[in-house]
C-alpha cells in the first residue's frame, strides 16, 4: 500500500518537473548560457573512472578522469547523461548547480545495455530477432582453466562441451545443437576471433600426435582471460550470414579492448594443482590372483612358465594400485598474467601478457609452457567519422608430454606386478619378467606452436547513417611437433642399440588472411527504422606440411638431430591451398520498436567444389515482437519484458577437405627401390557440392520484476541433408567411400531453457543465479537403402545418430557358465544380426545452475553442471585370460553348474565359447550403463582486501576450483570422459592474487 | 525553405545511391569468378599425366609393390597371412594377448572382425590401384608399346596373386577387373573355377608381356619367370597337374636361377633361388619378416612357434636347426622362425622378403609327377629339398606315400612363409583331421574365414554369407 503511494507520488513530481522543463525550454529557446560544471562519480566503492558523460542531444561529450572527476560545458536545462558499462544509465538536468555529484548504481541484469555482436553486426539483447547464447570476462575469469572452451561448459543452453583429456594441450568436442552431419569429422563450428575466421582443421600428424586422444584445440592459442565475451550464434537469423560454413553454429570471440579514463593496470598470479578425478574400481591382488588361477583350474591346464603373475615368479603377497602409482600424482599449474590499459577520448589501448606452465599427473618431467601478448588499441577521430581498430596476439606454446598415455597400462597391470625401480634406482625389469611400464615415457612428444592472430576494422561515416567500413584479418600458425622413440625405451636384454631409435617430425605452417569491405546504412522515417548491411568477404589459406621420420642414430643424445639419422624419410610435403568468397547482406526493419524483422543472406564460394558446384545461397529470417510493448500490458505490470520470435532458413558445411574434386594421383612418399610412389587418391566424383542445414527456431523471452527474473525458452528443429558423407561403398571398388551429397537427413530437435534471476539485490548482499538446460533430440529421417549400407549396424531411421546396436545379454547361463544372448532374428544361432538392441549415447538433457553471491567484499561463484546419458561400462579384455587386471565387479564368476553369478567363467583363453561369448558380451546391452553425473564443475571464492591507505590499489584474493565434486553411479572412471586408455580431464584447485592499480 | 529541404534530402540519397553503385562495383570488379578455383596441390598430378612418361608410370607401380611390402596379405609384418595364417593353423603361439590375435589363433572369427575387414579391404585397394594402371596404361597415347606391356604384365601379375590369396581365405570372392565404381560395388562372387580361370588368364597375359630378364635389380619386380612360377602354383591347386608340371620345368631350367645347398643363403637378398621378392622400404632396413618373427629375449612380442611343430621336424633335419632358433630368459625357451636372420636395419639391405622361391618349384612338380604317376621324377624332386635339408632320400615307390611326404616336405619347408601350411591343409582335405587336434576352438566351417560383415551390407550381392559365420 505504502509503496503504490509512493508510485504515484514520484510519477506526479517526475512529470510535473517534466512539464515544468519543457515550458522552460519554450521560454528560454537557445538563449541559455553555458557553463562549466564539474563533478565527481562514484560508485558503492569507490571513484569512478572512464564515465562517459554527454549532453543530451549536443555534441559535447567527456570522460571522467582517473579519480572519478568531470568538467563539462552545459547550460541550463540541458540533460546530462552519466553512462558506463554495466552501471545503470543516469540522466540528471542541469538547473543552477555548479557541481553535479554522481553515484553510479550496478546495472543487476544490465540488460538494456547488452549488446550482442552478432558478428558483422551488433544488436541489442533485446531486440534481437536470433538466438545467440553469450558469456562474458566476469565468468571466464573466475575459472583455472587453459582454453577457453572448457570455461565455457556447462554455461550455455544448446552447447555441448566435451574435453578429450587430462593432457595439457589437448583438444575438445563441441556440438551446437546436436550432430548435424554423419561425417564424424563435420560437425565442428565456426570459430571466429574479432573477425578472423580462425580454422581448427587438424595441425597434427599420425606419427607424432601420439599423446593426445584427439588433436589439439586451435583455441589453446587464446587466452581465456584475454577474451571479453564469447558469443554462440546457434539459429538460422544468426547463422545464416555465415552461410557455408554456419551449419554447426557460429562462436565469436571478442578479445579485451583498452578503455578510456585512467590507467589501469592489472597483476594477477596464482598457483594451482590438478589430479586425476575418479579411477576405475579394480581387483585387489587377491582378487585378481583367485580370478587367474581359477582360470586355468576351469580350462584344465597347468599355470605355463610365463604366467609370472601366478606361477610363483612374481610376489603374490605384493599389491600395487597402479592407478595410483602411475597417475596419482599432481600437475602444479602457475600462471602468471598482467595488462595495462589507457585511453583519452580518442584513443585507448590494452596490452596484456601472461605466462603458464602446467605440469602432468604422470611420473617424470612432463610440462606445458604457454606465454603470449595481446595488444589492442583503438582510435576515433574527434568528429566521431572515422574509426580504427588493431588488436593482435601472439602465443607460444611448448608442449612436452610423454608420447604414449599411461592411463591403459595403469588400468591393466596385474596388482601384483614387480616393484618399478630396483635397489639401485634404476628401472627394475625384475629378471626380465616385467615389461617396465616407465620405460615408454623415454618416448616423448613435444610440440611447439607459434601463433599469431591479427585484426583491424576501419570504418568511416560517409554521411549521417552511412558508414563504409573494412575488416581485415591475418593469422600465422605455425606447429613443430616430435616424437622420439629412443631404443632405451626397450629392455636392455634385448639389445636394441640406437641404430634403431626412431624420430617423427611434423613441421605445419598455416596463413590465412581475410578482406571484408562492407557498406552500412541506416535510416528512421518516424516509427519506422532500417538497418541495411552489405559486404563482401575473400578469403585464402595456404597449409604447408612436412613431415618426416628418422631411424637409426650413432647415439641417442643426437635423437632430436634429423642429420643425424642413417635413413630419413619424407612422407609428406605438401601445400594446401582454400579460397573462399562471399557477398553478404542484411536489411533489418523494425516498427515503433515492438515489431522487428531481420533478413540476411549470403552467396558463397568455395575452393573446396568443383566447376559449377563452388556457389550457393543461403539466406533467413528473423521476426520478433516485444508483446510487453503493447497497450494490453500495462507500463507498471510484473511482467517487465516479454518477446516472442521466429527464424527460419539455410545454412551450409563444406568441412569436406581440399581438393576432394579432383581425380589425382598423390605422391606418398613410400619408398620402392629408390622410387617414390603414387597412388590414386580417390573415387573420381566431381560432383558434388554443399551440405544444406534448414533451421527453425521459436521462442519465448520474458522478464519479470524489472526484469530480475528473465527467461528465454527456445524450440529449435535443425535438419541436414546432402550429406556430405562420403557414400559407403563396398571394399570391392577399392574405397570405402565415395565424395558425395548423400540423400540422408538428420534432425536436431529439442527445447532450451534458460533464466537468470536476481535473487537478492541489496548494498551489502547480492545474489544471482543463472540456470540453462537443454533437452535435445537427434534423428535420422531418411537413409536411402540404409539396410545395404556400410551403415546398416550403425544406425536406425527414426533414431539417434549416436546410437550404438547391441546384442541383447541374457547373463550367464547357469548350465555352461558363459554368456547367453538372445537371438534376436530367430535364426537358431548368435550373429551380428542379432545386433538389434538400439542404445543412443548421445545426452538426453544438460545443462548447468550458477550462482553468484556478493557480500560487502567476498565473492562467490560456483556452477554445477549436470548430464544426463548413457555409457559404456568399463570394458577390458577376457577375464582370466593374459595378465590384464580387470574391474573388481568381474570376481563373482560362474564356477559349477547351477551357479548364479554375475560374469561368466574365468578362461585363460582356451575356451574359445567363453572368449566369443566375452566379445558378444562387450557389445551387448550388457555393458551400457548410467553415465549421468552432476558436477561442481567450477567454483571461485574471491576477497577484496579493504586499503584504505593506498585507496589506489585495488588487491583481490581468490581461490578457484575445477571439477572439484563429481555425484555418478557411473563406475568406469570418469563419467565426463570418452577416450578410453588416456587421462581424463584433471581436478584443479588454485589460488591466487590479483592486484589493480 | 521546404524547397530547399527535399533538394538536400534529394541530393542526399543521390550521393547514398552513388556510394552504394560505387561500392557495388569496387565489389564486383574485385572479385573474379576464378578466385575460388585452385590449382592442384604441389603432391598431385592427374591420373593422365601419370601415364604419359616411363618414370611415372613406374612410380604407379612402385607404390604397389610397396603396399604388398607394407600391409595386406604378402606383408611380413605381423598383420600378414605369414603370421595370421601361422596362428590360424598350427605354426605359430599368439604372445600379444591382443584381442585380435586371439581371436585368429583360436579359430574365433566373426564377421565383424577388423582382421577380415582389413586383410579383405587393403587386397581389394592393392586390386583398385592395378587395375588403375592397366587403364591407364591402354589409355597412354605417349607410352612405348615395350613400356606398356612391362607395366600392364606387372600389374596383371598383381591382380592375380592378390585373387589367389583371396580365394584362399575367403572362399569364393569377386574378381574386380576394373575401375568402374557403379559396377563395382554390386558385383557378385564367382566360384573357386571361375576364379582360378581368370587368375590363370591374366597370369598366362602377364607372362607374354614381361619381359623374360629383370626390369630391376634384386629380382623386385615380376619378369616372365615369375609369372610363370605363380602360374605353376596356381595349376597346382587347380588340379592341372600336367600344366603345373610344364610351368615348374620351363622356371627351373631357367638359367636365372640356381639351386643352394646352403641353407642359410637361400634367404639372403642375392639369393639364387629367389624367384620374386619385395624390396625393403629403405637402403638399410631388411625384411619384415625378420622384424616380426626375431626376438632376442622373452617372452616373445608377437608370436613363437609352437612345440607340437618343433617336435614334428624328422631327426636330423637341418632346417630345424638352420631356420629356427631358440630365446631362452630365465626358465623359459622359446622358439622363433630363423629363416630371417636379421631383425634390424644394417649398412645395406641382405634380406628382402621372399615371395618365390625354386623349392616351392621343385615340391610343384614332384607333386604334379606324382599325380601324374611319374613317381621316379617326383622323387628326384622331392629328395633334391631332403638331401638339401639333410635328410637322407625317399626310396618308396607307393605313390600316397610319395605325396605324403610332399606335403610334410612343404611343411618344414614353407612354414610361417605367406600360408602355406594352411592352404596346403586345406587344398589337401586333410585340415579338419589335423587342426581339430592342435586346435581346440577349430569347427570345419573355419576353413574359410567370413565375408566381412561390412562388405556384405554394402554390397548384398555378395550374399550369402560363408557357412558358420
Amino acid at each position: 500500500m505504502k509503496k503504490k503511494s509512493f508510485l504515484k507520488f514520484w510519477t506526479t513530481t517526475q512529470l510535473s518537473k517534466l512539464y515544468y522543463i519543457l515550458f522552460l525550454c519554450f521560454i528560454t529557446g537557445l538563449n541559455a548560457q553555458t557553463r562549466a560544471i564539474k563533478g565527481k562519480i562514484t560508485d558503492d566503492i569507490s571513484t569512478v573512472p572512464g564515465v562517459t558523460i554527454k549532453v543530451n542531444n549536443k555534441p559535447t561529450t567527456t570522460f571522467s578522469d582517473e579519480n572519478g572527476n568531470y568538467s563539462i560545458l552545459a547550460a541550463e536545462n540541458d540533460v546530462l547523461v552519466f553512462s558506463y558499462i554495466g552501471y545503470k544509465t543516469i540522466q540528471i538536468v542541469v538547473t543552477n548547480q555548479a557541481t553535479i555529484n554522481v553515484k553510479l548504481t550496478e546495472d543487476a541484469t544490465a540488460l538494456k545495455e547488452i549488446i550482442i555482436n552478432a558478428g558483422y553486426y551488433a544488436i541489442k539483447e533485446k531486440e534481437q530477432t536470433g538466438s545467440i547464447a553469450r558469456m562474458t570476462a566476469k565468468d571466464i575469469d573466475k575459472q583455472p582453466v587453459t582454453n577457453v572452451l572448457a570455461a565455457m561448459q556447462g554455461r550455455l543452453a544448446g552447447v555441448n562441451i566435451i574435453q578429450d583429456g587430462g593432457t595439457p594441450g589437448g583438444g575438445f568436442q563441441i556440438k551446437i545443437r546436436g550432430r548435424n552431419s554423419i561425417r564424424l569429422d563435420g560437425n565442428e563450428p565456426l570459430y571466429i576471433i574479432d573477425g578472423v575466421p580462425y580454422s581448427n582443421e587438424s595441425i597434427g600428424s599420425t606419427n607424432t600426435s601420439t599423446a593426445l586422444p584427439s588433436q589439439a584445440s586451435p583455441l589453446n592459442s587464446i587466452n581465456p582471460n584475454d577474451i571479453e565475451s564469447i558469443e554462440v550464434l546457434k539459429d538460422a537469423d544468426a547463422t545464416a550470414i555465415y552461410g557455408s560454413r554456419g551449419a554447426n553454429g557460429v562462436v565469436l570471440i571478442t578479445r579485451k579492448k583498452g578503455k578510456s579514463g585512467k590507467t589501469n593496470i592489472s597483476v594477477t598470479a596464482s598457483t594451482a594443482v590438478g589430479t586425476a578425478t575418479k579411477f576405475v574400481d579394480l581387483m585387489n591382488t587377491e582378487q585378481y590372483l583367485s580370478m587367474r588361477k581359477q582360470a586355468f583350474i576351469n580350462d584344465g591346464i597347468p599355470i605355463s612358465d610365463t604366467d609370472y603373475d601366478v606361477n610363483g615368479t612374481w610376489d603374490q603377497t605384493r599389491y600395487t594400485n597402479w592407478q595410483k602409482e602411475l597417475l596419482g600424482g599432481s600437475a602444479t599449474i602457475n600462471d602468471f598474467r598482467t595488462s595495462i590499459s589507457d585511453g583519452s577520448e580518442t584513443t585507448q589501448f590494452l596490452i596484456s601478457g601472461n605466462y603458464r606452465t602446467e605440469g602432468t599427473v604422470l611420473p617424470g618431467d612432463f610440462r606445458y609452457i604457454k606465454g603470449g601478448i595481446l595488444s589492442s588499441m583503438n582510435y576515433t577521430s574527434l568528429d566521431k567519422k572515422f574509426k580504427i581498430s588493431f588488436s593482435g596476439n601472439y602465443t607460444a606454446q611448448d608442449n612436452l608430454q610423454a608420447a604414449t598415455d599411461l592411463t591403459l597400462t595403469a588400468r591393466y597391470l596385474a596388482p601384483n606386478a614387480p616393484a618399478l625401480y630396483d635397489s639401485n634406482g634404476s628401472l627394475n625389469w625384475e629378471n626380465d619378467t616385467f615389461e617396465n611400464p616407465l620405460a615408454p615415457l623415454k618416448s616423448t612428444y613435444r610440440a611447439n606452436t607459434n601463433d599469431l592472430v591479427a585484426n583491424s576494422v576501419l570504418s568511416y561515416e560517409l554521411i549521417q547513417g552511412l558508414e563504409i567500413k573494412s575488416n581485415f584479418g591475418f593469422t600465422d600458425l605455425k606447429t613443430k611437433e616430435v616424437r622420439t622413440i629412443p631404443s632405451t625405451i626397450y629392455n636392455p636384454v634385448y639389445e636394441v642399440g640406437s641404430d634403431n631409435s626412431i624420430v617423427h617430425l611434423n613441421l605445419t605452417n598455416r596463413q590465412s588472411w581475410i578482406i571484408e569491405p562492407q557498406l552500412r546504412g541506416f535510416k528512421t522515417f518516424g516509427n519506422h527504422k532500417f538497418d541495411v548491411l552489405m559486404g563482401m568477404t575473400s578469403q585464402q589459406q595456404r597449409t604447408e606440411r612436412l613431415f618426416q621420420s628418422g631411424i637409426g642414430f650413432a647415439n641417442n643424445n643426437l635423437i632430436n638431430n634429423l642429420a643425424s639419422a642413417i635413413t630419413k624419410n619424407t612422407t609428406n610435403s605438401d601445400t594446401f591451398l582454400y579460397r573462399y568468397q562471399a557477398f553478404f547482406g542484411r536489411i533489418n526493419y523494425s516498427y515503433n520498436e515492438k515489431y522487428f524483422l531481420n533478413f540476411t543472406g549470403r552467396r558463397d564460394g568455395s575452393s573446396r567444389f568443383g566447376p559449377g558446384k563452388q556457389y550457393a545461397n543461403f539466406g533467413a529470417i528473423g521476426a520478433a515482437w516485444i508483446f510487453s510493448k503493447e497497450k494490453f500490458n500495462p507500463e507498471n505490470s510484473k511482467m517487465s519484458f516479454g518477446k516472442l520470435r521466429f527464424s527460419y532458413g539455410t545454412t551450409g558445411n563444406d568441412q569436406i577437405g581440399d581438393y576432394q574434386f579432383y581425380d589425382t594421383y598423390a605422391t606418398t612418399g613410400v619408398n620402392y627401390q629408390g622410387v617414390i610412389g603414387l597412388q590414386p587418391t580417390r573415387l573420381y566424383n566431381a560432383n558434388f557440392g554443399w551440405e544444406t542445414n534448414r533451421k527453425l527456431e521459436f521462442a519465448l523471452e520474458t522478464g519479470f520484476f524489472k526484469d530480475r527474473i528473465f527467461s528465454t525458452l527456445a524450440f529449435y528443429r535443425n535438419r541436414s541433408s546432402d550429406q556430405l558423407v562420403g557414400i559407403p561403398m563396398p571394399a570391392t571398388t577399392g574405397f570405402l567411400s565415395l565424395n558425395a551429397n548423400f540423400d540422408a537427413t538428420v534432425e536436431n530437435s529439442g527445447f532450451e531453457f534458460s533464466v537468470r534471476t536476481v535473487n537478492i539485490d541489496s548494498n551489502s548482499f547480492k545474489w544471482s543465479t543463472n540456470f540453462n538446460v537443454s533437452v535435445a533430440k537427434n534423428k535420422l529421417l531418411s537413409f536411402p537403402n540404409l539396410s545395404g549400407s556400410t551403415f546398416a549396424n550403425r544406425y536406425v531411421i527414426g533414431q539417434s545418430i549416436d546410437i550404438v546396436k547391441l546384442y541383447q545379454s541374457r547373463g550367464v547361463n547357469p548350465q555352461t557358465g558363459v554368456y547367453d544372448f538372445v537371438d534376436l532374428n530367430g535364426d537358431g544361432s548368435i550373429t551380428t544380426a542379432d545386433k538389434q538392441i538400439v542404445k543412443d549415447l548421445s545426452p538426453k538433457y544438460f545443462g548447468g545452475i550458477q550462482n553468484h553471491l556478493d557480500y560487502k567484499n567476498w565473492q562467490l561463484d560456483f556452477l554445477l553442471q549436470f548430464v544426463k546419458r548413457e555409457n559404456y561400462d568399463y570394458i577390458s579384455n577376457v577375464p582370466g585370460g593374459g595378465q590384464v587386471n580387470q574391474s573388481n565387479t568381474s570376481g563373482d564368476a560362474w564356477q559349477q553348474i547351477g551357479d548364479q553369478s554375475g560374469s561368466q567363467l574365468h578362461t585363460t583363453g582356451l575356451n574359445g565359447a567363453a572368449v566369443s561369448a566375452y566379445y558378444r558380451y562387450i557389445e551387448s546391452d550388457a555393458v551400457i550403463t548410467d553415465g549421468s553425473f552432476i558436477r561442481l564443475k567450477n567454483i571461485s571464492l574471491s576477497y577484496d582486501i579493504p586499503l584504505q591507505t593506498v585507496s589506489n590499489i585495488k588487491c583481490k584474493l581468490f581461490i578457484q576450483g575445477q571439477n572439484l565434486l563429481t555425484f555418478t553411479s557411473y563406475k568406469a572412471g570418469d563419467p565426463e570422459f570418452k577416450f578410453s586408455g588416456f587421462l581424463p580431464p584433471l581436478k584443479v584447485i588454485s589460488g591466487g592474487i590479483t592486484l589493480n592499480f | 525553405m521546404k524547397n530547399l529541404q527535399f533538394i538536400t534530402v534529394l541530393t542526399n540519397s543521390f550521393q547514398v545511391y552513388r556510394i552504394i553503385l560505387v561500392f557495388v562495383v569496387i565489389l564486383s570488379s574485385s572479385s573474379c569468378s576464378d578466385f575460388v578455383e585452385v590449382p592442384l596441390p604441389n603432391s598431385q598430378l592427374t591420373g593422365t599425366t601419370v601415364f604419359e612418361s616411363e618414370l611415372t608410370a613406374n612410380a604407379a607401380m612402385a607404390q604397389i609393390y610397396a603396399q604388398l611390402r607394407d600391409g595386406g596379405i604378402l606383408s611380413g609384418l605381423p598383420t600378414g597371412v605369414s603370421v595370421r595364417m601361422g596362428l590360424y593353423a598350427d605354426e605359430l603361439q599368439d604372445y600379444t594377448n591382443s584381442t585380435i590375435s586371439l581371436t585368429i589363433y583360436n579359430n574365433a572369427l566373426t564377421a565383424d572382425n577388423a582382421t577380415v575387414a582389413s586383410l579383405w579391404t587393403s587386397s581389394y585397394s592393392q586390386i583398385y590401384n592395378v587395375n588403375s594402371v592397366i587403364q591407364g596404361v591402354e589409355n597412354a597415347t605417349t607410352l612405348p608399346i615395350v613400356v606398356k606391356n612391362r607395366v600392364a604384365g606387372e600389374a596383371l601379375f598383381v591382380r592375380a596373386v592378390v585373387h589367389f590369396y583371396l580365394l584362399q581365405i575367403y572362399g569364393s570372392i569377386p574378381y574386380i577387373t576394373g575401375t568402374n565404381y557403379e559396377m563395382n560395388r554390386k558385383v557378385t562372387r564367382s566360384s573357386a573355377d571361375e576364379i582360378y580361370a581368370a587368375i590363370a588368364k591374366d597370369l598366362e597375359s602377364a607372362s607374354t608381356r614381361l619381359p623374360d630378364n629383370y626390369s630391376s635389380s634384386d629380382r623386385a619386380k615380376p619378369n616372365k619367370m615369375v609369372a610363370k612360377a605363380m602360374l605353376a602354383r596356381v595349376y597346382l591347386y587347380m588340379n592341372k597337374n600336367i600344366e603345373a608340371a610344364n610351368e615348374a620345368s620351363t622356371v627351373i631350367n631357367s638359367p636365372l636361377y640356381a639351386w643352394e645347398t646352403d641353407l642359410n643363403k637361400i634367404f639372403l637378398r642375392n639369393g639364387r633361388t629367389t624367384i620374386w621378392q619385395l624390396a625393403s622400404a629403405t637402403a638399410v632396413r631388411n625384411s619384415n619378416e625378420g622384424t616380426t618373427f626375431i626376438f632376442v629375449s622373452g617372452p616373445p612380442p608377437v608370436c613363437a612357434l609352437r612345440s607340437d611343430f618343433l617336435n614334428a621336424f624328422e631327426t636330423g633335419d637341418q632346417r630345424k636347426v638352420n631356420w629356427t632358433k631358440a630365446v631362452t630368459t630365465g626358465l623359459n625357451t622359446w622358439y622363433h622362425p630363423n629363416k630371417y636372420k636379421l631383425r634390424t636395419a644394417t649398412t645395406s639391405s641382405q634380406e628382402y622378403s621372399i615371395v618365390l622361391r625354386l623349392a616351392e618349384q621343385y615340391l610343384i612338380r614332384a607333386e604334379a609327377r606324382a599325380k601324374q604317376g611319374d613317381l621316379a621324377g617326383a622323387k628326384a624332386d622331392l629328395n633334391k629339398i631332403r638331401t638339401t635339408a639333410g635328410l637322407p632320400i625317399i626310396t618308396s615307390t607307393i605313390a600316397t606315400e610319395i605325396l605324403s611326404e610332399i606335403q610334410k616336405q612343404r611343411r618344414f619347408e614353407f612354414f610361417t612363409e605367406h600360408g602355406h601350411r594352411f592352404f596346403d591343409l586345406k587344398r589337401s582335405g586333410t585340415a579338419d583331421a589335423i587342426l581339430t587336434v592342435s586346435k581346440p576352438g577349430w569347427n570345419s566351417s573355419d576353413i574359410v574365414w567370413p565375408i566381412p560383415e561390412l562388405e556384405l551390407n554394402a554390397n548384398p550381392n555378395l550374399q550369402p554369407q560363408n557357412t558358420g559365420y
